[in-house]
């Protein structure tokens, strides 16, 4: 009776993540789908078909087709923004990385009364808004800005920066917003290195330099890969950083599907976009996931 | 060799940590000495391996280590003992260089070695936690020291396996560090620390995580190896079985200071201090002074009205305070009053702890005291002579206690 009833409780439980998944994740998925096989039209909503009851599921089926697709594949301007994208989204994850260690390393060494605090540093600057954060960047960037001119001021330039509106700006806001998603997992399996592994290292003849990539850097690949893919899968699709930092000639998918949507109000075509950027980044997460499982495997 | 080991080890198990064993056993297969065993503290030629030279460490105000000077030789199986927070562990971790001493100098073969770094050093450490590399195989984690000094790798390999058939760990060269047992670790450890063929090997508690009886074993073990190489052994335990059964030496130490130096037979039968008697092995005490000084014995009267007399190289004065310590093994115990009158007491027995080879026999005396007399189980009988609430004579020679002045 009672284990009944257990077992009734621990479906509820499995369920409840299950359903979470259903109706905000696969119901709109399938939505976002059903689009992007429509083809646009000037009406309200703005495709065909639409679904009635009258004209039955047959005929609204026999409508749809992946006539989108094939012209997305066609155009060399989507590929060239999915391709320019990923470039960018690899670049910025890698500098992302490149600032990150030391940080993360540097708190995971620190003594731990500081940790807390250091920790908060971090996360600090998720407490006031993202576009305003950008904005400044705005301000720090642009050639009237903070940068140039405390530059000129200290005669390391003669002449205002011209980053603002370049790629260059645009890695700099994806660095900038991102890498808290990168210290934390880095911190993570930083913190669990045991201290005395590199006392071992050393006592064996290791330099520290040495005992670094030998014990150190291999033990934080679980924190690398995440935070990685923290950075890269969200970096591949950004919108808001290239739109406000970037130039003309920033060429990111996240920007061509916002014109597809807004500006052409061609939904079905931005749905397809939409759908394959989605198809693109399944690719790191199941490589993420086969890494998760050789680490469970290790059971560390 | 098995039947051997099982004999040994149950000298051990008889909770009789008389250190003869250990040492006879050392001297044995020693080819320094062989004529007067191995003693090479005893010899003013040889030069030490190791010398601390007035080594004192400090943590703000806490004084770890407390000038603390030296000397272990080569080929030695020394023992630092005490209990945690004594200064034992930090006074090893300087001799590997991972903690710099606040005064003194580290000499190592003729060398100051004070200011080196750990990876110039020619010692190598088995950590307590074990610290092996948790993404590197057994033979991975065995050939990083080699690996570190360039090695070609065929030279690598052939070390590394030299390291595991000692260890016996052949079979297990592929597999990870969490794919083995606390006991296969705890020898991929100690074959990572010698696979370098360092002079000198340090071992920070490094049968701590095994239970008693693969610790046993293990002990056995780090002999076997110690005696094959022919290397110098550091252990730092706090374990005075332990360190009583593998090393030559035993340095005592409490809190921070050097308390005594001495072989472990030395050290069970000749005690400096209280304090080191209570720590090795199970002692009984009288507080008492001097009464008479004569022919090499002394008269001590106890605290509580006996009068003991016991034979003394101390330096002592008549009237001077001291203590007895007896073993429990050198007091016999008996139902008949012995026929002599010295060093004999009267009492009840009042507890009877049995281990099967021996029974510990807790006695209670007029005064109240409370003395435990040990008995070997010679006779293969159920019933003992000796039961609860018999009355007993306690009585022991005059050369089987130690005076004790402080």
């Amino acid at each position: 009776m009672s284990a009944k009833a257990n077992g009734l409780g621990r479906w509820y439980v499995i369920a409840a993540p299950y359903l979470w998944l259903l109706i905000f994740f696969l119901i709109p998925f399938f939505i976002v789908f059903k689009l992007s096989l429509s083809d646009v039209a000037t009406a309200i909503p703005p495709y065909t078909p639409t679904f009635s009851w009258s004209e039955g599921i047959g005929k609204f089926i026999s409508q749809l087709d992946f006539e989108n697709y094939t012209f997305i594949f066609g155009d060399p301007l989507y590929v060239n923004a999915y391709l320019s994208s990923l470039k960018i989204a690899l670049i910025s994850t890698f500098l992302t990385l490149l600032v990150a260690y030391p940080m993360a390393y540097g708190m995971a060494r620190a003594p731990k009364s500081w940790q807390p605090t250091l920790m908060m540093l971090v996360i600090l600057p998720f407490w006031t808004s993202f576009l305003i954060r950008i904005y400044a960047w705005i301000a720090i960037l642009k050639p009237e800005g903070f940068l140039s001119i405390f530059l000129i001021k200290l005669g390391i330039i003669s002449e205002p920066l011209q980053i603002m509106n370049t790629t260059t700006a645009v890695y700099i806001g994806i660095v900038y917003s991102y890498l808290p998603f990168m210290i934390l997992p880095l911190y993570a399996s930083l913190e669990k290195i045991n201290p005395s592994l590199l006392e071992a290292a050393q006592d064996l003849g290791s330099r520290p330099w040495r005992a670094f990539w030998q014990v150190t850097f291999p033990l934080s690949l679980p924190g690398v890969f995440a935070g990685c893919l923290l950075v890269f899968i969200p970096a591949v699709g950004e919108f808001v950083i290239p739109d406000l930092l970037g130039g003309s000639d920033t060429l990111m998918i996240g920007k061509t599907l916002w014109n597809e949507f807004f500006n052409n109000r061609d939904w079905p075509l931005a749905s397809a976009v939409a759908v394959l950027l989605l198809l693109v980044l399944i690719i790191p997460i199941v490589i993420f996931q086969r890494q998760q499982e050789k680490v469970r495997e290790a059971g560390r | 060799m098995q039947n051997f080991r099982d004999a040994l080890m149950a000298v051990v198990t008889a909770g009789n940590p008389q250190a003869n064993h250990a040492s006879s056993q050392r001297a044995g297969p020693r080819t320094a000495a062989p004529q007067s065993g191995f003693a090479p503290w005893k010899n003013p030629s040889l030069s030490p391996i190791v010398r601390f030279e007035g080594i004192t460490k400090r943590f703000d105000d806490f004084v770890a280590v407390n000038d603390v000077t030296l000397d272990i030789y080569e080929k030695e199986f020394f023992a630092l003992l005490g209990p945690s927070g004594c200064g034992k562990s930090t006074l090893l971790r300087m001799l590997a260089g991972f903690e710099r001493p606040t005064q003194g100098k580290t000499i190592v073969a003729g060398q100051d070695i004070t200011d080196l770094p750990p990876y110039q050093r020619p010692v190598n450490m088995m950590f307590q936690s074990y610290a092996l590399f948790p993404h590197m195989t057994v033979e991975g984690n065995i050939g990083f020291g080699l690996r570190q000094e360039g090695m070609p790798k065929n030279k690598i390999a052939e070390r590394v396996d030299e390291a595991m058939s000692m260890l016996e760990l052949r079979q297990f060269a592929k597999r990870k560090p969490n794919q083995l047992s606390g006991g296969q670790q705890q020898r991929v450890a100690l074959a990572r620390a010698i696979a370098k063929k360092p002079r000198i090997v340090l071992l920070d508690e490094p049968l701590g995580a095994l239970d008693k009886k693969l610790r046993q074993q293990a002990q056995f073990e780090l002999m076997r190896i110690q005696e094959t190489t022919g290397t110098t052994f550091i252990i730092v335990t706090h374990d005075q079985e332990e360190a009583m059964t593998v090393a030559s030496r035993i340095a005592v130490m409490e809190k921070g200071v050097l308390v005594q130096v001495a072989t472990p037979g030395d050290i069970y039968e000749n005690p400096k201090t209280r304090y080191i008697a209570g720590f090795i092995g199970d002692v009984n005490i009288f507080e008492g002074t001097v009464a008479a000084i004569g022919d090499g014995c002394i008269e001590i009267n106890a605290k509580d009205g006996y009068q003991f007399k016991t034979r003394s190289s101390e330096p002592v004065t008549v009237g001077q305070q001291v203590w007895l310590a007896l073993r429990p093994e050198k007091i016999r115990i008996a139902h008949e009053q012995p026929a002599s009158a010295i060093n004999a007491i009267p009492g009840k027995v009042e507890d009877i702890g049995y281990l099967g080879s021996i029974s510990h026999y807790h006695v209670r005396t007029a005064p109240g005291e409370r003395i435990t007399a040990l008995r070997a189980n010679a006779a293969h009988t159920v019933e003992r002579p000796i039961s609860w609430e018999d009355s007993v004579w306690l009585d022991w020679p005059v050369d089987a206690g130690v005076v004790l002045t402080g």
